[in-house]
């Protein structure tokens, strides 16, 4: 969870070469770039966008910005971060277009995101008023200490896993998915999404929360077989 | 000097996130050690969120799909559409004007007459906003109040618009060469933060002759060059001019001469007066 050290200017030699050689016109490089985010991008666009085909257009329509705004992109961010910036910014119109509510807005404050069951105070159902040999927990969320990681991942797991990231809110959802699917660290995920850190923070501890809660029963299970199953 | 209380089960729950990403201050990170190591429950969540972490970690799909053919789609784009081309473009981003449809790089004249008319231009900017698409406003307060006023009237809120950046006003510069440092500078920022396309919508001439103005030349400068900044960057360029109040000689050699295309009577039209700027330049 270290946040990487920002040393590096945003844009690398390597990445300026690139740049010129998208704008003279080069395929092989353009085909690379593409190579190298196209799936990211997909997976990326269907958070915005249930359907599929719609989210292949939004990243159709991604790399289209990408082509002609090349002239204008003067690496005042990574590449990578300016191709999201666009996916978000064709993403979020088509999302408005199609049910007229934005899902997400980077000015959306972090209160706005509250709903019933939000996650933080649904972990107080855990707590208790008198002190017992667990501190406040009523029933101690169970040791996962003898539940291998590498046997986390269970088909039924995953597909859990999958239902809770759909049912979060997509500004919850979104910074999840970055942060702990994909592996962004929070300086990326702050840029393309054009969020404040802090407010980054509050959702992706939003989003954790509900998705640990909802792994709970697999936890305890793992951990000592409180729970047939 | 009291030392600090000892942080509670519910503050370490709350904390858990910033505590992970390395964001609490060093007095705070101790308190949260030292409740987790005397607090099993806690030490128990901690590593549950930990290991929540992990399995999203896990949730990313080794390459799977072929995704050959739609990428061959997309260097096809590459190919065709991108602005290092010479060629014609495709007209198909709508204009807001009439039922015209432009294409990145347009540089068009728009000659009004009745208020009506003038009010119309909003359309241009609505049309850019329900696209994702970035607007910029050049020229005179004056112009801008109405066309603000005419936005909110079509139930845009100007002030979300501004917040966001999605509509901005650019500054107006006396020289040609300050002004096209204006909105260069504009369209790149728009491009940055992700917007497809810049809408530039210019009304220099609404405040000619006050003082601070850039002088006709100046304009006439800046009109013939725009051309050229257009065809490189993601851009539609409409500059408005006045019919009845314009004299003559700005209405031919601005509005005529600089633009490679006229809008007028809900018509977009190629412009067979429109002169190379390179010649313009060197011949005013």
């Amino acid at each position: 969870m270290e946040r990487p050290a920002q040393v590096q200017p945003a844009v690398s030699l390597e990445e300026s070469t690139l740049l010129d050689a998208l704008r003279r016109g080069d395929e092989d490089a353009f085909a690379r770039l593409v190579g190298e985010h196209h799936a990211t991008l997909r997976r990326v666009a269907r958070l915005y966008v249930a359907n599929a085909s719609t989210a292949d257009e939004v990243v159709q329509d991604t790399w289209l910005g990408v082509i002609q705004g090349i002239w204008a992109f003067e690496g005042r961010s990574s590449l990578k971060t300016w191709i999201f910036r666009i996916l978000v910014n064709r993403a979020r119109t088509r999302a408005v277009r199609e049910s007229r509510s934005a899902p997400f807005s980077g000015t959306l404050s972090t209160e706005s995101a509250a709903e019933p069951g939000v996650s933080v105070s649904s972990e107080h159902s855990l707590f208790r008023d008198d002190s017992t040999a667990h501190g406040l927990w009523t029933r101690p969320p169970l040791d996962p200490g003898s539940s291998p990681e590498r046997s986390l991942l269970t088909k039924e797991l995953r597909e859990r896993l999958r239902t809770v990231i759909d049912a979060l809110p997509s500004n919850l959802r979104i910074v999840l998915w970055l942060r702990d699917v994909e592996g962004w660290s929070s300086d990326e995920v702050c840029n393309a999404l054009a969020i404040q850190e802090t407010n980054q923070r509050v959702l992706l501890h939003r989003a954790r929360s509900r998705v640990r809660a909802a792994l709970e029963p697999y936890l305890e299970g793992a951990g000592g077989g409180a729970r047939q199953r | 000097m009291k030392p600090p209380a000892e942080m509670t089960c519910d503050e370490v729950v709350e904390l858990v996130t910033a505590y992970l990403e390395g964001a609490l201050p060093p007095q705070e990170r101790d308190r949260f050690e030292a409740h987790r190591q005397g607090c099993s429950g806690c030490e128990t969540y901690v590593s549950q969120v930990r290991l929540t972490v992990s399995a999203l970690g896990q949730l990313q799909p080794s390459a799977g799909e072929d995704l050959s053919a739609e990428q061959g789609r997309i260097l096809e784009l590459f190919r065709t559409r991108g602005l290092h081309r010479r060629e014609k473009r495709n007209r198909d981003i709508p204009l807001g004007l009439g039922n015209e449809r432009a294409a990145l790089g347009d540089h068009i004249v728009y000659f009004w007459e009745s208020e009506r008319e003038f009010d119309a231009t909003a359309s241009f900017l609505a049309a850019g906003v329900s696209l994702g698409e970035a607007c910029v406003l050049i020229g005179h307060d004056a112009a801008h109040e109405r066309l603000l006023a005419s936005l909110e009237r079509r139930g845009l809120s100007v002030r979300a618009l501004m917040q966001e950046r999605q509509l901005q006003v650019a500054s107006v510069r006396l020289s040609a060469d300050g002004l096209l440092l204006e909105l260069d500078e504009r369209i790149k920022d728009a491009v940055h933060r992700g917007m497809p396309t810049v809408r530039i919508l210019g009304n220099l001439n609404w405040g000619r002759g006050t003082p601070g103005w850039p002088s006709d030349r100046e304009i006439l400068r800046l009109e013939a060059q725009v051309t050229r900044v257009a065809e490189r960057l993601p851009s539609i360029v409409v500059c408005v001019y006045d019919v009845t109040n314009l004299p003559g000689p700005m209405l031919v050699k601005g509005g005529l001469e600089c633009h490679p295309l006229t809008f007028r009577r809900d018509c977009l039209r190629h412009n067979e007066h429109h002169v190379a700027p390179e010649r313009f330049l060197e011949e005013l």
